[in-house]
């Protein structure tokens, strides 16, 4: 059975949820105080995550008062039953032994490498910098195609074999990264899932899921293959989702460019081809100008670029922050943390991508 | 009737494309999607504000062309409706359909 099940009715939690959010101030932190307290409330993360759906709002927008629960994380069975039934059932909670289901566990695993990366290389302590629980559903919904973070937990669909392999979804420790890195985002600049802004959001987050797999396996740089997915399309479209340095190259169906030059204007209108102003497709520019800087400076990217890419990441963009934006600040970063070479090389991948003239 | 469901966005970023003609069907499954269509109430399906909250969602289109009228409807994963879904899942479900990536 679900920890809570969708009703009809406004329960005391949910006028909790209410007042955490639209409260004055006093209201505000002693609402989010009972909900992290309650006895009967064991994972608040699962909670909130469930309350902030019913509610249509982001764990973000709940900041301020600690969402910790004092366990990293916690996997979840959807069961195929979709959004009502987020996030499912308990399947293997934090400190628990594998269990037999290959998806709990790839997803147990990825979760905690993403924790590990950002707690070692950043100190970072988990999305929000205070121990948030990351919370994972896996077996969303029914032949399922994606993944994504809905603003409070991760969820992961089966795949239909068609697009993606049956089991696709929770193989790649990048993709992992990569979802994961996407709550650091709405923590931290927020950026607008649209257009630059958006695939900027997008390039984020394929720049911090390629360096958690880079870290889990103590890649170099130059070791990398710079593929966003390996493996997890149906073999006919593809090796992957998305190639950092190679942009356009990934799969059948892949139209990003790797430079300014050709950069696709495409309007934000709920068009599924237009995908949100082509967020995920002109975050091949970013992308490659991460990579090149990556691959010029050697070593381990976590080490130098990365550490650029997060600072700017979390202390430097505004929410609609544009191409230009993220490379001035990430040149001005290098400079800051490093010297002039670093920032040489900074400035000359932006420039190869065409967004710094 | 032709039904038409492209696919858009998500982690993938690609645009996939499902298309079901009713006049591929046999009767009986002819009606049934008559049936599905109706019970998605594709006219009552509200366009989405135009900020995705979820990063990575879906977006959706399900064209219906018929012979009196047509419609077309836009929705994500976070405002799929569920009969919406069952609809796209029963879609889905038939050999008939011709699926391509755009």
């Amino acid at each position: 059975m679900p920890r809570f099940q969708c009703t009809c009715s406004i329960a005391p939690p949910d006028l909790l949820a209410w007042l955490a959010v639209e409260g004055d101030p006093t209201q505000r932190l002693a609402a989010v105080r009972a909900l992290a307290t309650s006895a009967a409330i064991r994972s608040q993360r699962a909670v909130v995550g469930h309350l902030s759906r019913r509610l249509n709002i982001n764990t973000g927008t709940m900041m301020g008062p600690e969402l910790a629960s004092g366990q990293r994380l916690s996997v979840y069975d959807n069961q195929k039953q979709g959004r009502p039934f987020l996030p499912g059932v308990l399947a293997r909670d934090w400190g628990q032994p594998p269990v037999a289901d290959v998806a709990v566990n790839q997803a147990y695993d990825g979760s905690n490498a993403t924790y590990e990366f950002y707690q070692d290389v950043f100190q970072r302590d988990s999305l929000d910098g205070k121990g948030l629980e990351l919370v994972s559903s896996v077996h969303y919904g029914v032949a399922f195609d994606n993944a994504f973070w809905d603003g409070s937990q991760m969820v992961y669909g089966d795949g239909s074999g068609r697009i993606f392999q049956v089991g696709g979804l929770t193989r790649s420790l990048d993709v992992i990264g990569h979802e994961l890195t996407h709550g650091v985002t709405e923590f931290t600049a927020g950026l607008v899932y649209s257009k630059q802004s958006g695939a900027l959001n997008e390039s984020f987050s394929d720049v911090f899921g390629i360096l958690v797999k880079q870290y889990s396996l103590k890649q170099a740089a130059s070791e990398s293959d710079w593929l966003i997915g390996e493996g997890t399309l149906v073999p006919s479209l593809g090796k992957a989702l998305r190639s950092m340095i190679n942009p356009g190259t990934a799969n059948s169906g892949d139209r990003q460019p790797g430079s300014m030059a050709g950069y696709v204007d495409l309007p934000d209108n709920n068009d599924p081809r237009n995908d949100n102003g082509g967020v995920h497709i002109n975050s091949g520019i970013p992308n490659r100008a991460f990579a090149l800087a990556a691959t010029a400076l050697g070593g381990n990217a976590w080490e130098t670029a990365g550490r650029i890419w997060y600072t700017v990441l979390t202390t430097q963009l505004s929410a609609n922050a544009q191409f230009i934006d993220a490379a001035n600040a990430t040149v001005e970063t290098a400079g800051k943390l490093f010297d002039s070479r670093v920032q040489d090389t900074v400035h000359n991948a932006w420039q190869q991508v065409g967004v710094l003239p | 009737m032709k039904v038409v469901i492209v696919r858009g966005g998500g982690v993938a970023g690609l645009t996939a494309r499902t298309e079901l003609d009713s006049g591929a069907l046999p009767k009986s499954a002819a009606k049934t999607l008559a049936g599905e269509l109706a019970r998605a109430n594709l006219d009552d399906v509200p366009e989405p504000p135009g900020t995705v909250s979820w990063p990575d969602a879906q977006l959706y289109e399900i064209s219906v062309e018929g012979r009196e009228r047509s419609i077309t409807v836009h929705f994500t994963d976070e405002s799929m409706p569920e009969n919406v879904r069952l609809l796209m899942a029963w879609v889905d479900s038939r050999p008939e359909r011709i699926e391509s990536i755009e």
